[in-house]
C-alpha cells in the first residue's frame, strides 16, 4: 500500500501510459501533465483509476479502466471500449472515450482505456442510507426511476445489427451455456441448488424477440446519480447483443434491491415499484413485459452472478489474487441460492 | 453449506489485509480502504457461520433423512448412507448432486428434497445475519 501524497503522483509509469494513450488518440497534447492519480474502490474484473490532467492549464478529470492479468472474468476490454464509442451519439449519459491500449504488457498489468470522469456517485443498495435516498426519490418526483427506465428503453432501441459493431451476439441458450461453462470450470464444490437451477432455466426458454443491445449488468449501482437524476451509465463489460428481457430480469433480483443476509428494499433495484417500471418500459418500447419470462431471466441473472462470484473465489483459492473481496463473495452465495429457490417455487 | 474456501484460507486473507493496513503510509486509498472493510466483513460473517455450522449440518441431515423415508430405490439408499457419513456441507452437497442426477425430473422425493434445501438456505441466511459476540 502506498497511500496518497497530495500533489504527488504515486505511480508515474501508469500516469505516463495514460498520457501517451491520450496523445495517440488526439485527446492530450505534448505539454499536458497528470496532476492527480488514485486507484478507486470497486471493479471486480476491472481496475479503475481516477486521474486529472492539466490541458494548457485547464484541468479535466478522467477514469482509466484496466483489465489486469488474472482478473475475475475474461471479458474483452476492447468490446467495452467499442460499446462506449457506439453510445457516443446516443441520448444516454455515458462518458466519452480517449484512447485504448490493447497490449498486455502495460503498467496496468494489461490493456486499458481512458474515459471522461462523469459527475455523481454510484448508489450502493446494500447501504441503508443509499436505499433511503432512493426511496425518498421514488416517493418524491421519481426522477431516478424515470431516468432508469427511460435509459434502459433507449439502450434496447439500439437494434442488433447496429449493436453488433461493438458487442457479441448471444442467444438465450448461448447465454445459459456461457455462464454454466464458467460455473463448471470454476466451481470448487458441488452445489445441488445451482445444478437444479440451470435445468429449470433451460426448461423455460422463452420465445425469441428481436435482438438488441443488452447492458448485461444494468442496475442502479452501475449508474451515477446526483441523488436526483442519473448522471452516468457505466460498466458495460458484460454487454451483448441479445434478448432485452435479460436486463429486466437481472435488475429484478432481490440481491439488487439490497438483500444480503437480510431483505433489502421492496422496490425493484431499490428504485421503483415493479409494476410501474414494467408499464413505463412497455410504453417506451412497445414491448409488453411477461412476468414469467422476467422470472426466467431473473434466475439466469442470479446464475450469472453466482458464476462471477465463483470465479472470484476460485481465483483467490489458486492464489492468483490477494483481493479479499473475491473471498468475501463466498458469503453472497447463500442469498443468491435463496433467490433461486424462491424463483423456482421450491 | 455448499461453500468453497476453508476458514483458515479466509483467516490468512484477513491477516494479510491487517498487515498491509498496518504497513500503509498515510491515508488509505479508496481501493485499500475497501479491502480493509471487506476483511472486517469476512470476520463477522465467518464467525456467524462457524457458530451455526454444526447445528445446521445436523438439521439438514435429519431433514433429508425424513425426506427420503420410505423411498426404497437404490439411489435413495445410497444417498441416505452418504448423508450419514458426510462430515460437512460440501460432502452433503456431493451426495445431493448425485441423488438429484439419478432421480426423474418429476419425482416426489426430488420435490421433498427441494423443500429441505429451501428451508436449509433460509436457516443459513438467518444464521449469517445473527450477531456473534
Amino acid at each position: 500500500m502506498t497511500g496518497i501524497v497530495p500533489a504527488e503522483i504515486g505511480d508515474a509509469a501508469k500516469a505516463d501510459a495514460l498520457l501517451e494513450t491520450m496523445r495517440a488518440a488526439g485527446s492530450a497534447g505534448q505539454g499536458d501533465v497528470v496532476t492527480y492519480f488514485e486507484q478507486l474502490e470497486g471493479g471486480w474484473s476491472r481496475h479503475s483509476y481516477a486521474a486529472r490532467v492539466a490541458h494548457d492549464g485547464e484541468e479535466r478529470a478522467y477514469i482509466v479502466r484496466a483489465r489486469p492479468s488474472g482478473s475475475l472474468l475474461d471479458t474483452d476490454l476492447g468490446q467495452e471500449f467499442r460499446t462506449y464509442e457506439l453510445l457516443s451519439d446516443a441520448p444516454l449519459p455515458t462518458p466519452g472515450v480517449h484512447g485504448y491500449e490493447p497490449a498486455e504488457d502495460t503498467p496496468y498489468d494489461g490493456p486499458f482505456f481512458v474515459m471522461d470522469r462523469l459527475e455523481g456517485h454510484a448508489p450502493n443498495v446494500w447501504r441503508g442510507r443509499d436505499r433511503k435516498k432512493l426511496l425518498e426519490n421514488w416517493e418524491g418526483d421519481r426522477q431516478v426511476a424515470t431516468d432508469l427506465v427511460e435509459h434502459l428503453a433507449t439502450i434496447h432501441l439500439i437494434d442488433g445489427e447496429r449493436a453488433a459493431a461493438a458487442a457479441t451476439p448471444r442467444t438465450f441458450t448461448e447465454t445459459v451455456d456461457r455462464w454454466e461453462g464458467v460455473y463448471d470450470e470454476m466451481r470448487l464444490v458441488n452445489d445441488p441448488v445451482i445444478e437444479e437451477a440451470y435445468a429449470w432455466v433451460r426448461s423455460r426458454e422463452p420465445d425469441p424477440v428481436a435482438p438488441c443491445l443488452v447492458h448485461g449488468d444494468y442496475r442502479i449501482g452501475n449508474c451515477l446519480t446526483d441523488d436526483r437524476r442519473i448522471t452516468g451509465i457505466l460498466d458495460w463489460e458484460l454487454s451483448f447483443v441479445g434478448d432485452p428481457r435479460f436486463d429486466l430480469g437481472y435488475m429484478s433480483l432481490d440481491y439488487h434491491a439490497g438483500k444480503f443476509t437480510t431483505p433489502g428494499s421492496a422496490l425493484l433495484n431499490a428504485t421503483a415499484e415493479h409494476a410501474w417500471f414494467h408499464e413505463r418500459y412497455t410504453a417506451l418500447t412497445g414491448r409488453p413485459v411477461d412476468p414469467e419470462v422476467v422470472r426466467t431471466f431473473t434466475a439466469l441473472g442470479a446464475l450469472m452472478l453466482f458464476s462471477i462470484l465463483t470465479t472470484g473465489i476460485s481465483v483467490y483459492d489458486q492464489g492468483a489474487t490477494t483481493d479479499i473481496r473475491m473471498a468475501w463473495g463466498r458469503f453472497a452465495l447463500p442469498g443468491l441460492r435463496q433467490d433461486l429457490a424462491r424463483l423456482m417455487d421450491w | 453449506m455448499f461453500n468453497a474456501l476453508r476458514s483458515e484460507q479466509l483467516l490468512v486473507g484477513v491477516g494479510r489485509m491487517l498487515r498491509a493496513a498496518a504497513d500503509a503510509d498515510g491515508r488509505l486509498e479508496d481501493y485499500e480502504r475497501s479491502q480493509v472493510l471487506s476483511a472486517y466483513s469476512v470476520t463477522r460473517l465467518l464467525a456467524a457461520e462457524q457458530a451455526a455450522a454444526r447445528e445446521l449440518l445436523e438439521w439438514t441431515r435429519a431433514a433429508l433423512d425424513r425426506a427420503l423415508a420410505g423411498d426404497e430405490r437404490a439411489e435413495a439408499q445410497t444417498a441416505r448412507d452418504q448423508f450419514v457419513a458426510a462430515v460437512d456441507g460440501t460432502e452433503l452437497g456431493d451426495a445431493l448432486v448425485e441423488l438429484l442426477a439419478a432421480l426423474p425430473r418429476e419425482d416426489p422425493t426430488r420435490t421433498r428434497v427441494h423443500g429441505v434445501l429451501r428451508e436449509m438456505i433460509d436457516r443459513e441466511l438467518s444464521a449469517l445475519a445473527a450477531p456473534v459476540g
